[in-house]
């Protein structure tokens, strides 16, 4: 296997000696590529006091593509998809060699606190989230307590 | 009654010189060529440890004057007695230039009180004149003129310039190379330049430097009239050598990678944060700094998704950081990718810049060599094309098979016409004669797939979302069902759903 390169070595080391606030990622102990990452609910969001499984994976060709990142746990979430899958520009076409890990989770956290129906990934969900946010926020509740609590 | 006195010393030097060549023992031998202004060439052989003085009283029986007659112009540069030859940076092959002084000045000066001046300068051994070779004093080139920059003497001896260039034959690869100045005019490398560039405009526009041109041949020169008029002038025109090989002669030149610099600031590269030696400086205003092994990969992943954009007629990529402005606009950077990655980019390029054009391109497996076709209204009979330049396969523009007389085979072909030609299609007398279920045929073809906005390859749209990706293998754009151009953030944010 190929050595793992510089930068992805300096990027974790910064992660574990200064974390971000409210996400932790840890490197899997057989694949320096493969994280777990657990991000906290945002204060004053539908999501507040859930904890959220995520896996970030670091392709090959990183820094020069995106970071491979997906919801574990289910989420009710309009730029988020059923197969955990994360509307956000940067994980795509405006991924650039200059972001790292941490800015980009640090954009998922963001995305948690304000979601944006005009941007969904989850077509149906965002539709709710337009025509009757009041019940698209009770439904990320109860899906952040069903699944994003008891573990 | 000086004129025997002056014959006599001239033999004298003469014997000297010879002496004294023929005593020195050439330890590590450099051929180069020595031109004069009266059009020779001289082969001589040099021991780079030589000063230019030695240098002259070689030249100088050869030329039939005296070495004190003789100036030296190497890379637009008169070079100074004391030089020592190992200092110009010369390689195997070099061309030096040697004039003849006295009679120049006389002939160039356009004041007479400067004539006396100078004859009488030249007279005695001229020590002064001349200056250090041009790889001395060269600093680092800036991109453009406005950060140009007051560097201490020690940066200056750190910033000297470095010069990359694309050596096409025979390296075939990226090297060092070597600044060279020749006469815009007629083409000599007998010229000084009246400064240094200092920023690479300087080297690559024309008219921003001026020259003294000593060729013979030169019409600035040889001109009677010494009017200091704009037609009088002589500019540098500045050109590189591949530092690797023995020149090939004069037109032996090399492309410069100007975004290629040393990394004297230690800044760490974008992508992989390590600090390295040398680095591609993107024209951004930041400056963002990759090394050349993230380039390489970066350049190689874009090309691999086939991502790589058009900034006017340039196929090329932005700084990886997305910065505007920041297109490479000297595509021979890419050389940098190998030569196996090159032609791929090469091969990908002209296909872009062929569909671009509204061509086509070869429908046969393997080959897929651009061809633009006659346009349709000009000819309109003519579905016969030919693979020039490529396979040679002779098909129907129309249903890209084998060509055929009559009417294309199978409802398919129909389908394809919008696949591949839709703007000749619509324009097309004969299919619009055909049969009125071909007509309704081609509405449902209409209304459930668009053509790609870059190759016209009709996309059929899925899932109801508006963000369409060519399914042409090799393309991949990204487009907005509704807009019909490029997907946008815009796009997203308006209509993803419709
Ligand atoms: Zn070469
Ligand atoms: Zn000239
Ligand atoms: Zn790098
Ligand atoms: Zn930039
Ligand atoms: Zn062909
Ligand atoms: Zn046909
Ligand atoms: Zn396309
Ligand atoms: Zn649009």
């Amino acid at each position: 296997m190929a050595a793992l390169p510089r930068r992805i070595i300096k990027e974790t080391q910064r992660l574990m000696q200064e974390p971000v606030p409210g996400i932790s990622a840890v490197p899997d102990d057989t694949n320096a590529r493969y994280f777990h990452v657990i991000v906290t609910g945002p204060e004053d969001s539908p999501f507040e006091g859930g904890l959220f499984k995520l896996e970030l994976f670091l392709p090959e060709d990183y820094p020069m593509s995106a970071p491979k990142v997906r919801f574990i746990t289910k989420i009710y979430h309009p730029n988020i998809d059923r197969l955990g899958r994360i509307c956000l520009d940067i994980l795509k076409d405006k991924w650039s060699p200059a972001l790292q890990i941490r800015t980009v989770l640090l954009s998922i956290q963001a995305l948690l606190s304000a979601p944006n129906p005009d941007d969904p990934l989850a077509n149906d969900v965002a539709e709710l989230w337009k025509v009757n946010e009041s019940e698209a926020i009770r439904n990320a509740k109860e899906w952040t307590r069903r699944y994003a609590m008891d573990n | 009654m000086s004129f025997w006195f002056n014959l006599v010393k001239d033999v004298f030097l003469r014997m000297l010189q010879l002496l004294s060549f023929s005593r020195r023992k050439i330890s590590n031998s450099l051929s180069i060529y020595i031109k004069t202004n009266t059009g020779s060439t001289l082969s001589v052989e040099l021991d780079p440890k030589w000063d230019i003085k030695n240098l002259k009283e070689i030249v100088a029986p050869q030329m039939g004057i005296a070495p004190e007659d003789i100036k030296i112009i190497f890379a637009g540069k008169e070079l100074h007695n004391s030089i020592i030859i190992e200092e110009c940076d010369l390689g195997q092959q070099s061309i030096l230039h040697a004039v003849r002084t006295p009679h120049k000045i006389v002939n160039k000066t356009r004041n007479t009180d400067l004539i006396e001046e100078s004859i009488s300068e030249t007279s005695d051994l001229n020590d002064s004149s001349g200056s250090k070779p041009m790889n001395e004093t060269l600093m680092d080139l800036s991109l453009d003129e406005s950060n140009l920059e007051n560097l201490s003497l020690k940066e200056q001896q750190e910033n000297r310039a470095h010069f990359y260039v694309y050596c096409s034959a025979p390296c075939k690869n990226v090297t060092a190379g070597k600044l060279r100045v020749k006469c815009a005019r007629c083409g000599s490398g007998a010229v000084t330049v009246d400064r240094d560039p200092q920023c690479w405009p300087d080297v690559l526009q024309p008219r921003r430097i001026t020259v003294n041109c000593e060729s013979d041949f030169c019409p600035v020169t040889s001109s009677m009239h010494k009017d200091e008029t704009e037609s009088q002038v002589s500019y540098a025109h500045f050109y590189f050598k591949c530092a690797k090989h023995p020149s090939l002669g004069e037109n032996d030149e090399a492309v410069p990678l100007y975004l290629v610099k040393p990394n004297l600031r230690n800044i760490p590269c974008l992508a992989c944060t390590d600090i390295r030696e040398t680095v591609l400086v993107f024209p951004c205003e930041a400056g963002h700094v990759t090394c050349l092994d993230c380039f390489r990969e970066y350049c190689t992943v874009r090309l691999h998704e086939r991502r790589f954009e058009f900034d006017e007629e340039y196929y090329t990529l932005p700084c990886p950081a997305g910065c505007p402005n920041s297109y490479i606009r000297e595509v021979h950077h890419f050389h940098l990718l190998g030569v196996e990655q090159y032609e791929r980019y090469q091969r990908f390029s002209t296909e872009e810049h062929v569909l671009r054009a509204g061509g086509i391109l070869c429908p046969r497996p393997d080959c897929g060599m651009g061809i633009i076709p006659p346009s349709i209204e000009d000819d309109r009979e003519c579905r016969r094309i030919q693979c020039i330049g490529g396979c040679g396969y002779v098909f129907c523009r129309i249903c890209l098979q084998g060509y055929h007389v009559g009417e294309c085979e199978s409802q398919m072909s129909d389908a394809s016409t919008s696949v591949f030609s839709s703007n000749y299609y619509s324009v097309d007398p004969l299919k619009a004669n055909q049969a009125t279920w071909d007509e309704a045929s081609k509405k449902t073809i209409q209304t459930s797939t668009k053509p790609c906005p870059k190759c016209r390859t009709p996309t059929e749209r899925d899932g109801g979302c508006m963000h369409m990706v060519c399914t042409r293998a090799g393309c991949g754009y990204h487009w907005c069902w509704v807009c019909q151009t490029e997907w946008t953030r815009d796009c997203m944010g308006n209509h993803w759903f419709g």
